[in-house]
């Protein structure tokens, strides 16, 4: 602790160069947290919004092969089941956007909150919901990117189904990563028959909640059974495989983003590397003077190392705080225009901060352990011989 | 009856050091043996490539001899490892360089301090001391002051304050004077002095500089490795002072041969 | 009169730890920017190559894509014989009705992905030129057949010549594999329309349609006659414009590249920068004597500026050869990637860098270089010869 000011005055020695190494460190640690965002969205989505009771019973061929919507009332028929919806995809895009930019779903609104008791929707948004026929709720997410707020009248053309809605926002589903926008069944369902068409027959997905963690596996083997030689045969999976699965075509773009993390992540070392050792060269003579004087091998080593530590450290945390306030102003730019849409997706969470700080704490380390060794390593006439 | 004769501070038994540079063997010391007195001020003395500084080295434990033994204090220092050595400097040498003797990052007092770090004394009293140390050497006006904002001969006087301040027995000084013009070299040289006499510290100097004769007790002659004794080190120093452009006579005592100013 | 170009090359040389250290600094950040720039061109070229620009894409109003869209046989009877569209040697109207469903396919790797399943007659293979079958045969229509597209072969289970292949809601032969040159059909499984229609219990048997016209003139009275007919809510989309259209959501990952050339690059420019003015600060005695000589201010500025960007050139390099390789290794390790450009459908294109990339990448290295090293050499050229010297 007594030589933190020696540290200090060392980092100080050259102004420029300390401000440059941590400008470059601060920015790529942000850079990294940017791209961290991605996997540790999905990681979020899959641990925030995925329960270890809720089912997903759907077409065994895919979800675009639908079933029946009647098929919903034998499922909440089946032992355990305490609650099911029948969800259809609506598929609808949102006038300004031009195309899909979020999943939309037509849900049975009496039952959707019960199969969703955990998401965080409050009970008077649930009750609207159920109330207004051309109500939706709207993840958080969503609400943030195109700046919505409760009460708003939002357009959906769909583009699976020949009709456009006008549906006004009632609830919001309380979560930073909830992408989705719910809407009544029965709404669409009238506003295709008011074409003359026949209704909203078909559900893409029932979601059931199981009573109890262990009946879940009852309760898929008797729905899969259930629907066994029908037009329809289910094939029934939990949430969390759901989720997996649907992920799993993302796959690749995260390795691509982790591997692109990895790179920036070196380069961040060499650049501090590169300072660490320019800075133990330049310092030689003084070294060898510290050393005469009395200082050990150890101490050298430590101080040497502190310096870049504290360096890495001080800017990798000011990359993270960065990140966490350029997220928050990107959030609200992207509301500007659909180009800029895409940036509405950088949410930094808890894991991606304590990432970021890992990553500057080892950047320090693995950048300054080579230098600070040898340095220290040297001996003090080998050194002394050198300089003079 | 004469009182038995303090042990000497520093005694070198047959010390020779050779490294390879290269392809080379280099003898940078052959066989040399000394024993100098505590509370003497000795000069070594040579050209260079004559061994001095390494024989420096060796005294103050930087450097370890590839044969012979090297006692100082009482301790032998071939019986310590480099970690040991380091720890045995930090108490009982304090070390002036003719170059980067100043961290110049930190003030004068905090440069002064620098080597208190290594004791368990409180940030309070390491400071004192160095206020105290820098009062010795008549810099006390100058605490604050970074190295670069120092003259040279000030400098110096900064580094000789921060080897007296842990109160070491033996003060080593590897050509203090040699970046100094002859004014700031003669106050150097006086103040050096002034330790031996004042505080009764063990003052050994390598140097080049032919007015050191003038201040020290014992001066030591080299050459190729070699420490020369009788008439070659008389030639030596005859031919130090002719160097000197004036011949003059050494008020100190020096190899034994007194001479009038 | 400028430093020779050795001037500036020997002195790389003379600390290469420190050169090769600045060079890996440039090269990483060459690397991410390579690959990622390589991603979006491979997959945007899947979908330039898809779409053939002499043909049309008709489908529901307010469709994104044939996936989504809905059409009835009697428009498809009705447009079968508009004014304009061109015919085969036969004197049939290339016209093309087509169904396309996304069932769940399991990757080789035992993952499940939606995988383009397009109902189709023998028609298609006119319509679409591009499309070739390359092994086996055409399927023969209500034989439960199938033919599936070279990339679907080598990502899905169970693709292969003469296997019976399970997907929808029956088993279907795999009897042919198709190419189209790189373009997204390399992703799709081509059956019969109506065996497809009726396993996917479709009240409405096709989706769209894809037609060829007879000239270029055509384009536009046909598409205004299909999108105005007041019978079926229809639009008529150049194939061309169509596949442009779903290239766009590649571009959300451009977002990705600008912040990587803006941050890892500034920062890697910082490194750059901090290597040369050490180099300056050594040299300073050096460059005190050159002005002295007689070089002037310019001649110091262009060489430090000739070392940075030789610095950056030698980046990029070992950046482009890493990046390659890279490729090559993820390609080995993953096999193919899948991208889903619009819902539910699955594109799987394999990492290819362009030379575009590359070219984007250097330039990307050279703005490094430049950049990093303006501070240094602006300093290293405002030294005045006789504080240079002074210095020594």
């Amino acid at each position: 602790m007594k030589y933190l000011g020696l540290v200090f005055a060392n980092l100080r020695r050259s102004k420029l160069r300390s401000a440059m190494t941590g400008a470059a460190i601060m920015l790529a640690v942000l850079l990294v947290c940017l791209l961290l965002t991605m996997p540790a969205g999905l990681d979020a989505l899959l641990d925030n919004l995925a329960s270890n009771t809720r089912i997903s019973v759907h077409n065994k061929a895919g979800i675009v092969y639908s079933m029946p919507q009647s098929f919903v009332r034998k499922v909440r028929q089946v032992d355990g089941v305490a609650a099911a919806a029948a969800i259809t995809w609506f598929g609808g895009a949102y006038e300004e956007a031009g195309r899909v930019t979020f999943p939309n779903f037509a849900v049975e609104v009496e039952h959707v909150g019960a199969v969703y008791p955990d998401y965080p929707i409050s009970a008077e948004h649930l009750a609207d919901f159920k109330r207004y026929r051309d109500g939706a709720l709207v993840g958080r997410q969503i609400m943030r990117k195109y700046r919505w707020k409760i009460g708003d009248r939002v357009t959906l053309r769909s583009t699976v189904w020949p009709v456009n809605l006008d549906v006004r926002i009632v609830g919001e589903i309380a979560d930073d990563h909830s992408p989705y926008l719910w809407m009544s069944t029965e709404y669409v369902d009238q506003a295709l028959k008011a074409q003359g068409r026949e209704g909203l027959g078909i559900a893409n997905v029932v979601w059931a909640r199981a009573s109890d963690p262990s009946r879940v596996n009852a309760i898929m083997r008797a729905v899969d059974e259930l629907s066994r030689n029908s037009e329809a045969e289910t094939a029934c999976e939990t949430e969390k495989s759901f989720f997996s699965n649907m992920f799993g075509s993302l796959q690749s773009f995260v390795t691509i983003i982790l591997i692109v993390t990895a790179l920036v992540s070196l380069c961040i070392v060499f650049i501090a590397a590169n300072t660490a050792s320019m800075a133990v060269r330049e310092r030689a003579g003084e070294i060898a003077v510290l050393k005469a004087i009395g200082f050990g091998r150890r101490v050298i080593f430590a101080t040497l190392l502190a310096e870049t530590l504290l360096l890495s450290a001080l800017a990798g945390g000011a990359g993270v705080l960065l990140a966490v306030a350029l997220t928050r102003a990107l959030r609200m730019f992207s509301g500007w225009s659909e180009a800029l849409g895409p940036l509405a997706v950088f949410i930094i969470t808890g894991p991606v901060i304590v990432q970021g700080i890992v990553l500057s704490l080892c950047v320090g380390m693995l950048a300054g352990v080579v230098p600070a060794y040898g340095a220290a390593r040297k001996s003090v006439a080998e050194t002394l011989h050198e300089i003079f | 009856m004469q009182m038995r004769v303090a042990e000497p501070i520093i005694a070198i038994h047959h010390v020779s050091r050779r490294y390879v540079r290269g392809v080379d063997e280099v003898h940078a010391l052959e066989d040399v043996s000394l024993s100098i007195p505590q509370g003497h001020f000795a000069g070594f003395m040579g050209p260079s490539g004559s061994g001095k500084s390494t024989l420096l080295n060796l005294v103050s434990g930087i450097d370890r001899p590839t044969s012979g033994e090297v006692i100082v204090a009482g301790q032998r220092l071939n019986d310590l490892s480099e970690d040991e050595l380091a720890h045995w400097r930090a108490r009982h040498v304090g070390l002036i360089f003719q170059f980067f003797n100043l961290i110049p990052v930190l003030s004068s007092r905090d440069n002064v301090a620098l080597p208190l770090l290594l004791t368990h004394l409180s940030k309070a009293e390491r400071l004192r001391r160095a206020e105290v140390a820098l009062g010795i050497v008549d810099l006390g006006h100058r605490l604050h002051h970074l190295p670069r904002t120092l003259s040279g001969g000030e400098q110096q006087r900064v580094a000789i304050a921060r080897a007296i301040v842990t109160d070491p027995d033996l003060i080593v000084a590897d050509e203090p004077t040699g970046d100094l013009d002859a004014r700031n070299a003669e106050a150097i040289l006086s103040l050096l002095r002034q330790l031996k006499q004042d505080f009764g510290k063990t003052v050994v100097m390598v140097t080049h500089d032919p007015r050191a004769l003038r201040y020290v007790d014992d001066a030591y002659h080299l050459d190729k490795g070699l420490l020369l004794e009788g008439e070659d080190a008389e030639r030596a120093r005859a031919a130090l002072l002719v160097a000197a452009g004036h011949g003059a006579a050494p008020t100190g005592a020096a190899a034994g041969v007194r001479a009038q100013p | 009169m400028p430093l020779p170009l050795s001037y500036s090359l020997r002195n790389l040389q003379a600390r290469p730890g420190r050169s090769v250290m600045t060079a890996c600094i440039i090269a990483l950040v060459v690397v991410a920017c390579a690959l990622l720039l390589g991603l979006i061109s491979s997959l945007k070229q899947t979908f330039v190559r898809s779409g053939n620009p002499m043909n049309l894409v008709v489908m529901r109003k307010g469709s994104d894509n044939d996936g989504a869209s809905q059409l009835a046989v009697q428009a498809f009877q009705a447009i079968r014989f508009f004014d304009g569209i061109a015919r085969d040697a036969a004197d049939q109207p290339l016209v093309s009705p087509e169904l396309v469903v996304q069932p769940f396919f399991r990757t080789r790797g035992g993952g499940r992905e939606n995988v383009l399943v397009r109902g189709v007659e023998p028609v298609a293979l006119a319509v679409h030129e591009q499309v070739r079958i390359t092994q086996g045969r055409m399927f023969t229509p209500s034989a439960h057949e199938a033919v599936v597209g070279r990339a679907v072969l080598g990502r899905y289970a169970g693709a292969e010549l003469g296997n019976e292949l399970e997907f929808g809601r029956g088993r279907w032969k795999v009897v042919g594999i198709l190419e189209a040159g790189g373009a997204s059909f390399e992703s799709e499984v081509w059956v019969d329309v109506r065996e497809l229609a009726n396993d996917a219990k479709r009240p409405y048997p096709y989706s769209g349609i894809r037609l060829r016209v007879a000239t270029p003139a055509d384009f536009e009275p046909l598409q205004r006659r299909i999108g105005d007919d007041p019978r079926y809510a229809l639009e008529a989309l150049r194939e061309t414009d169509y596949y442009a259209k779903q290239a766009k959501s590649a571009n959300a990952l451009y977002v990705l590249v600008v912040g990587i050339a803006v941050l890892a690059g500034i920062g890697a420019g910082f490194g750059a920068s901090n290597t040369m003015y050490a180099a300056v600060q050594a040299r300073t005695a050096e460059i005190g004597t050159l002005r002295a000589l007689g070089f002037s201010r310019g001649a110091i500025l262009s060489a430090f500026e000739i070392e940075a960007v030789a610095l950056s050139l030698v980046g990029f390099l070992l950046g482009a050869v890493a990046a390659l390789a890279l490729s090559r290794l993820l390609e080995w390790w993953l096999g193919s990637l899948a991208f889903g450009a619009s819902t539910f459908t699955t594109n799987v294109i394999t990492l290819h860098l362009s030379s575009a990339d590359l070219a984007g990448a250097c330039g990307l290295a050279l703005t490094i270089g430049i950049g990093g090293g303006l501070g240094p050499a602006w300093r290293a050229a405002r030294l005045r010869p006789i504080e240079a010297l002074r210095k020594a």
